[in-house]
């Protein structure tokens, strides 16, 4: 059994996920360079990762937030980038969160419309959103209406 | 501000509408990163070592898989900590840690027992649905107070 | 040695705590366990294709990764599925990914059901098994003897050899396991001199058994190797039914093995040894209990009726508490001997034969194959004619024998 000794105690690794058709990752990884100021930025095929004390991703994000209100989305990581554990290279595929990611990405344009739609929404006026509902089932009364229907 | 959980607990979606509405969402990245970064026996991938399964215990009975009260371990305290939940209802494709369905039954079971406020969805498939999803979670997280963007 | 890619189709075993024992297991038969990797469109169409409607999404990336291995949009060596011990869903999932690999690929497959107790020592004879398949396919084609060479079985509780000479058995030694090496010299010996050569002229030597490394070792061996490969191969030769399906089973003194043959070769296998009531131990016991000689058992079991006497029980100690009871209460010697072959037939049914698929021919092999009564128990829970071969007993050491001959130098 071999001691654990953990790395980079301390930190928080942020995803910073662009899905925009202005910005790329890599212009969202320059612009997070600026102000970097030390903290870890790796960019990814999907947009970034940030890793530091909390006060200074923290800062990091919301500055990146800014940059397009509607098109960034961000959340915590539990690994460091590049993390041996999660690595693809090592796993031979992909970590299993990253098919969530990969379905969530798929429908984060409604997402992104919510949001754009959100400051010109009349104030009180109760959402509608897509809720889990009961499938309706035919009543017994108008399946035999039906029956009766079809054998005349 | 309140300790929002979200289910998926690995959710893109919900974590960061939770914060950026101005709350805390509870996501599994927080354990596996408080796990990870504690230092004890080497058990890769995610530090998960047979002890978890034990202290899963305390959520499962010894006859639940070993798989359920490991992952229970994870949110478990997240459990303990929320103040409010939103669930996606048809996350079919939420992978590792929201793999197992007897999990995520036995835990959204456990969210709507403790008596919080929690909000019902499904994901959107539509524009117009996009639009109502994002108005609802902000008029939900509204709603707990303390929040603000 | 070239190092063997495992494809792991799992859920669950990072959360347990056993990701790292099945990592160790693998490293330890110089191979590695690797994720298929997918894209989610893919998983969202082999999980429909595949038809079987589940619910968690693991297991759905289990199959989805299954039929990327069988359509070869993977390349794997062999495949290791894994789930929790307990989870109703992930044992139809476990069971039907096996039968669909077995029945679609050359792909070698071992399923486990794991628990967060499982450690890396549990795993290692499948895995050592799984590898020997993917890399040992030629050695495993061999189905002629040639030359001269000695087997050894080194069990948990007896240590058997044989010397093979030109595919015949040529002298054969047996004797109850004491101690590891002493007894595997002992039973050389006895082999050696029935067959009337010395130690010098053997050309090449194979071990198999839980003693393997230890007898491989101390007798230089040529191969070592373990039982679930070597068994299936010796239970195939020596039952002649080297070319197409067949199924092994082994109830030993510590473990049981079940095993789905194809052309001699494994292609899925279970092996456990939960309880002692599921193994030769307890037939020992209930021959002593009945004053009896192993080797009397058998016949005295074809003579009763195990209807006669309940007894079905996993556990060594509630099995015999039963065969006293039932003693006691005045149930004849027969029908106790062929109750206690009836119960460890049916825990090995019920614990492993559901995890293989059962073909003919059914060949029993191992010591315990010899006790007529427990041959019969089988055969009739199976609805079967069970073959078996002749030196059933010395199944390990001759596929050792066997498998040696591959390792001949040629002068």
């Amino acid at each position: 059994m071999n001691t654990y000794i953990p790395r980079l105690v301390g930190t928080v690794t942020k995803y910073v996920f662009v899905e925009s058709p202005e910005m790329t990752p890599s212009d969202l990884a320059i612009r997070a360079y600026e102000i970097s100021q030390g903290v870890m930025i790796k960019e990814t095929c999907f947009g970034l990762q940030v890793t530091g004390n909390e006060g200074d991703v923290n800062r990091i994000i919301e500055f990146l937030r800014s940059l397009d209100q509607t098109h960034i989305f961000v959340k915590d990581r539990g690994f460091p980038p590049g993390d041996p554990r999660r690595c693809r290279a090592n796993l031979g595929g992909a970590r299993p969160g990253y098919f969530g990611h990969e379905f969530e990405i798929g429908l984060i344009r409604f997402i992104s419309s919510g949001l754009a739609a959100l400051p010109n929404r009349a104030p009180g006026v109760v959402a509608k959103p897509p809720s889990p509902r009961a499938t309706p089932r035919l009543d017994a009364a108008r399946l035999k209406a039906i029956i009766e229907s079809q054998e005349s | 501000m309140a300790n929002v959980f979200i289910y998926p607990t690995t959710s893109l979606i919900l974590s960061d509408l939770v914060a950026r509405f101005g709350h805390k969402p509870l996501s599994a990245a927080l354990q596996v990163r408080e796990i990870i970064q504690t230092p004890g026996i080497e058990s890769p991938p995610l530090q998960i070592t047979p002890e978890d399964p034990k202290k899963g215990l305390r959520w499962a009975a010894v006859e639940v898989p070993s798989g359920v009260r490991g992952r229970m371990a994870i949110y478990g305290p997240l459990l303990d900590r929320a103040e409010a939940a939103i669930i996606v209802n048809n996350a079919e494709y939420s992978f590792g840690c929201m793999g197992c369905a007897r999990t995520n039954e036995l835990l959204t079971f456990l969210i709507r027992k403790k008596g919080i406020p929690v909000l019902d969805l499904e994901y959107p498939t539509t524009e117009e649905e996009g639009v109502e999803f994002v108005a609802a979670i902000r008029q939900f997280l509204d709603s707990l107070g303390g929040g603000g963007s | 040695m070239s190092r063997v890619r495992i494809a792991q189709l799992s859920c669950g075993p990072e959360y347990s705590g056993v990701q790292k024992e099945i990592n160790e297991a693998a490293a330890a038969v110089d191979a590695d366990i690797f994720f298929p990797d997918m894209k989610l469109a893919d998983i969202r169409k082999s999980y429909s294709d595949f038809g079987l409607d589940i619910r968690s999404p693991d297991l759905k990336l289990a199959i989805a990764r299954a039929k990327a291995l069988v359509e070869g949009r993977v390349e794997a060596d062999a495949v290791f599925i894994a789930t929790c011990f307990r989870c109703a869903e992930a044992a139809i999932v476990r069971n039907e990914l096996r039968r669909y690999i077995h029945e679609h690929s050359r792909l070698p497959v071992v399923s486990y059901s794991f628990t967060e107790r499982t450690t890396a020592g549990t795993l290692l004879t499948r895995m050592e098994a799984l590898t020997t398949i993917a890399r040992r396919r030629a050695l495993l084609a061999r189905e002629v003897q040639e030359g001269l060479t000695m087997g050894v079985d080194s069990g948990s509780s007896t240590t058997k050899a044989v010397v093979m000479k030109d595919n015949r058995i040529i002298g054969s030694g047996w004797l109850p396991t004491t101690g590891v090496i002493r007894s595997a010299d002992e039973a050389v010996d006895q082999a050696l001199s029935a067959a009337g050569v010395t130690r010098g002229e053997i050309q090449a030597v194979g071990t198999t058994g839980y003693g393997r490394f230890l007898v491989g070792e101390h007798l230089k061996a040529d191969l070592v190797q373990e039982e679930l490969t070597v068994n299936s191969k010796g239970a195939v030769y020596l039952a002649d039914a080297q070319h197409g399906p067949s199924t092994v089973i082994d109830i030993g003194g510590m473990d049981n093995k079940a095993i789905s043959v194809q052309d001699g070769i494994p292609g899925t296998f279970t092996m456990g040894g939960i309880c002692a009531g599921a193994s030769g131990r307890f037939l020992e016991m209930t021959a002593k209990r009945l004053g009896v000689d192993i080797t009397e058992l058998g016949p005295l079991a074809m003579k009763g009726l195990s209807q006669k006497v309940p007894m079905n029980s996993y556990c060594i100690v509630f099995g015999t508490q039963s065969l006293v009871n039932a003693l006691a209460a005045g149930s004849t010697p027969e029908d106790v001997a062929a109750a206690a072959c009836h119960s460890v037939a049916e825990q090995v049914f019920e614990q492993q034969l559901q995890e293989v698929d059962i073909k003919e021919p059914v060949i029993m092999v191992g010591g315990t194959s010899l006790i007529q009564g427990l041959v019969k128990a089988m055969g009739d829970l199976l609805q079967t004619q069970i073959t078996v071969p002749p030196y059933s007993q010395y199944i390990g050491a001759v596929g050792s024998a066997l498998l040696a001959s591959g390792f001949i130098r040629r002068e």
